[in-house]
């Protein structure tokens, strides 16, 4: 199974480069940590002065947080650190590393998704899991099978969405080469750490339909409270693929762009 | 094995550059109309290679040679003509293309940086789906022609360039490529380094019969590894053919070298230039005289004549200087 | 003290960082994003009621100003002192007959400059469609501008001695990162002070970071008593003092340490 063994490959690289950049496992996990509390206390003095948000009770807004901490999680662990290779500060496309990437004679889109590895995003990924915990618990009311099910879909679809809205921003440096477009994309992915129904009426539609980072958290929080109605899975998946293939082929076109001019 | 392995026809690359003024108005107009420029990197330049040969792709900075290397690697589209390299089409970049060439860039690296060498090797071992024992092998047999074994288990940024250089090289042969392309490989580099990789691309050239193609500004580069060369100007290939006969070709003069019995006054230019002659560097005994090549037997009669002449030798220019003279001119 | 030098020094700093200004523009919108999702969280919180007498216009009011002082006062010493000693670059700067703190200051007004250069335009534009509600007197508009000014000295002189520390310390990861968690909870950007639970209020109250950003937009948005201002101005020159103490005694202690291990 070749990609299974080449991600292998890369994750075992990965960790010895982390552990030789004498990455501080203590220091990241200082920061997970107090990337949880300052998402939990934000959330709990929000929910001193109120006891819903648009719908959205303490419980169900936790679980939210932790749908966000999970996404990002599995962001951290691999598309993240192998797209900022990519396209972040110290860019291969800028520096012209990325000549070499061509050369090799694999998937090019497939290699710059998996090449990077971040270890270390596994504590945020766990961290995330025990906020969905607490929430579920605090909510007092267990979670049926089926709403789990859907929960595991999407979820799914949302990394798969976020991949793509990631992939997406990376691509455009191919005709911007410098310009910083993953840390655009980070600050406005803030904006998932609330339901989305919470932003003024443009706002939600220009989150829901145009960047779909709203649907990224909000739809998987819904599933586990049981609020999620089919057909609101049913167009999360379908966003999800739709915008993977969309982004796939914008990343094409960048390559494309990239042949006809580099020098 | 006089297969062709490299088939370039009618290769052009033109580059459609945003012409922009400086200031804000300017930078204003160029969202409204703008406004580009045809830049011509390469017109029309054909070549073939056979499999085995050691070429030498050389030229001013800018005249097209990193524009051609890279064209025939795939990382770059040609505007126009056909190229054939190791049987495939180079700007399909098929997977079974990229599997049989290789390329090194001087200014570039391909190592993973803070972990030894050998990690990277492994992951290139992957990535062209070499079995494990087959890496070793050829890991072992490369470090022993280069004589790196020593270096092997140090993190690459603690590397001297030499030794990463040598590590790229490395790196750029475990799949065993056909065809093998490298871009300024000497660059930097000391002198017993130098002839270090010079002795190793032979070497390894003749055991494996790979086809090799090279930029160099290293005139020693040039003349100790390739029998054949490509000189690119303006986008244009001027010279493709043995690395003796440039001189000869290119160059429209001739040096004579002159020694005589006793040391000469100043000698009069005025008197030589109504043979065309210069007079390029004057030392007691000796002087040499540059000539323009018809008129070399004439003049070196007239030398004949008028001194009492221990030594005479008619000869090419050097390379360099005849290279130097066509970049710097831009003119033969 | 070179001053004729220390202009010079300020307005070439100033045109070179105008070349980068896309990276910096990337940066500015990153930090208006947090207060931005605050305010939309807060608006939606308080719907008509408003909370604890702030109204939605309100709301508006604080956050718009909280971005704007947020970007005034904001602290650049970690990079451009800290990782300066970190980089043994500081004798570059020792050989000049220009005080160091100049280079910082200079760095600190070009930053400054070409943020503001993008974030006023877009505040302004936000306040445009989002109306908020400013209502301010003469004597509060005075307040307001003593408090930024010290806001910013504090802010300024707080990051400065947190640089010196990389005198002793290779790694300053932990510490920006609690720092940060710290400054986000408690001055004012998560919430407003008076939102804030009991106790967390008490302790913003004491602690610096609210004197960094917060109190200037409390004074700006009528929220504070004239006897609550004047007890927050000496809170905040107290603080000030005290980081300047820090940064002159660590200065001297780092300086020594440092000519003796050789830079």
């Amino acid at each position: 199974m070749f990609p299974f063994t080449l991600i292998k490959s890369f994750i075992r690289v990965s960790v010895l480069q982390n552990i030789a950049y004498r990455a501080n496992f203590w220091i990241d996990l200082l920061n997970s940590l107090l990337n949880l509390v300052v998402s939990i206390t934000a959330i709990f003095i929000l929910f001193q002065q109120i006891t819903e948000l648009n719908g959205w009770d303490l419980s169900a807004t936790l679980g939210l947080v932790g749908v966000y901490l999970i996404v990002s999680a599995l962001r951290g662990l691999f598309i993240g650190p192998s797209l900022e290779a990519l396209v972040g500060l110290g860019q291969e496309v800028w520096s012209g590393n990325f000549d070499f990437t061509l050369l090799r004679p694999i998937n090019t889109q497939f290699f710059v998704t998996f090449r990077i590895w971040r270890m270390n995003a596994l504590l945020d990924l766990f961290l995330g899991m025990l906020v969905i915990a607490f929430a579920i618990t605090r909510s007092a009311s267990p979670v049926p099978f089926w709403d789990w099910l859907l929960f595991g879909i999407t979820l799914i679809a949302s990394v798969l969405t976020l991949y793509a809205l990631l992939l997406a921003f990376s691509s455009l440096v191919f005709w911007s080469p410098g310009f910083l477009f993953t840390w655009v994309f980070n600050a406005l992915f803030q904006l998932a750490r609330y339901p989305v129904n919470i932003y003024p009426p443009a706002l939600r539609i220009l989150l829901t339909w145009i960047i779909p980072v709203g649907l990224i958290t909000t739809i998987p929080a819904m599933a586990l409270s049981g609020t999620a109605a089919m057909n609101t899975v049913l167009i999360a998946v379908l966003v999800a693929i739709l915008m993977f293939f969309a982004a796939s082929w914008l990343f094409q076109k960048g390559i494309r762009k990239y042949n006809s001019v580099s020098s | 094995m006089n297969e062709k392995i490299i088939d370039v026809q009618n290769l052009s690359k033109t580059y459609r550059v945003p012409q922009r003024d400086p200031g804000i108005k300017a930078a204003l107009n160029q969202f409204v109309s703008a406004k580009f420029q045809d830049v011509v990197a390469v017109n029309h330049v054909s070549f073939e290679v056979t499999a085995g040969e050691i070429v030498a792709l050389i030229g001013p900075n800018g005249a097209g040679k990193t524009t051609t290397l890279k064209v025939l690697t795939g990382l770059l589209q040609p505007t126009g003509g056909s190229i054939m390299v190791a049987g495939h089409t180079p700007g399909k970049r098929e997977h079974a293309f990229l599997r049989v060439i290789s390329m090194v860039l001087g200014n570039k690296s391909q190592m993973l940086w803070d972990i030894p060498a050998l990690d990277t090797f492994h992951v290139l071992g992957e990535i062209y789906q070499i079995e494990k024992i087959e890496v070793k092998q050829r890991i072992e047999e490369l470090s022993l022609m280069l004589e790196m074994e020593d270096i092997l288990k140090k993190p690459v940024r603690n590397l001297s360039l030499g030794e990463r250089m040598k590590c790229e090289l490395v790196a750029s042969l475990l799949h065993r490529p056909q065809v093998l392309f490298l871009d300024e490989p000497t660059l930097g580099l000391d002198i017993s380094i130098q002839n270090r990789l010079r002795s190793f691309i032979i070497q390894y050239n003749q055991r494996y019969q790979a086809t090799i193609m090279l930029t160099s500004h290293y005139m020693a580069d040039i003349e100790r590894l390739c029998s054949r060369v490509l000189l690119i100007h303006h986008g244009e290939l001027i010279y493709d053919g043995a690395l003796n006969k440039l001189s000869e070709q290119l160059s429209n003069s001739k040096l004579i070298r002159v020694t005589v019995s006793e040391p000469l006054a100043d000698i009069d230019a005025k008197e030589w230039s109504s043979f065309g002659a210069e007079i390029l560097e004057q030392n007691h005994q000796n002087f040499t005289l540059r000539v323009e090549k018809t008129q070399a037997p004439a003049c070196t009669a007239m030398l004949l004549n008028r001194y009492v002449v221990v030594d005479l030798v008619v000869e090419n220019p050097p390379l360099e200087a005849v290279i130097d003279r066509i970049y710097q001119e831009g003119a033969v | 003290m070179n001053h004729r030098g220390g202009f010079a020094l300020i307005k070439s700093t100033w045109l070179s960082w105008l070349q980068y200004r896309s990276f910096f523009f990337v940066l500015a919108f990153g930090w208006m994003i947090p207060p931005l999702v605050a305010m939309f969280v807060w608006l939606a919180a308080s719907g008509q009621d408003g909370i604890q007498g702030i109204h939605r216009s309100e709301f508006v009011a604080y956050y718009l100003v909280l971005i704007l002082v947020n970007q005034i006062t904001y602290s650049q010493a970690n990079w451009t002192l800290g990782d300066v000693i970190r980089e043994g670059l500081l004798n570059n700067w020792l050989l000049r007959p220009i005080s160091p703190v100049y280079q910082v200051l200079s760095s600190e007004f070009a930053g400054k400059f070409v943020y503001l250069v993008f974030t006023v335009p877009l505040t302004i534009l936000l306040g445009l469609v989002l109306r908020p509600k400013i209502d301010i007197s003469f004597l509060q508009l005075s307040f307001f501008l003593l408090s930024l000014i010290l806001a910013w000295g504090l802010r300024f002189v707080w990051g400065y001695w947190l640089a010196l520390l990389a005198f002793w310390f290779t790694r300053a990861d932990a510490l920006l990162a609690l720092q940060d968690s710290l400054v986000f909870i408690f001055s004012g950007m998560i919430a407003p002070v008076s939102l804030l639970p009991g106790f967390l209020q008490d302790i913003a109250t004491f602690l610096p970071f609210r004197y960094m950003v917060g109190f200037p937009v409390e004074i700006f948005t009528n929220q504070l008593t004239l006897a609550e201002i004047g007890l927050g101005l000496l809170i905040q020159s107290i603080w000030l003092i005290i980081a300047l103490i820090l940064c002159s005694w660590l200065w001297k202690n780092g300086l020594r340490r440092y000519s003796a291990i050789g830079g």
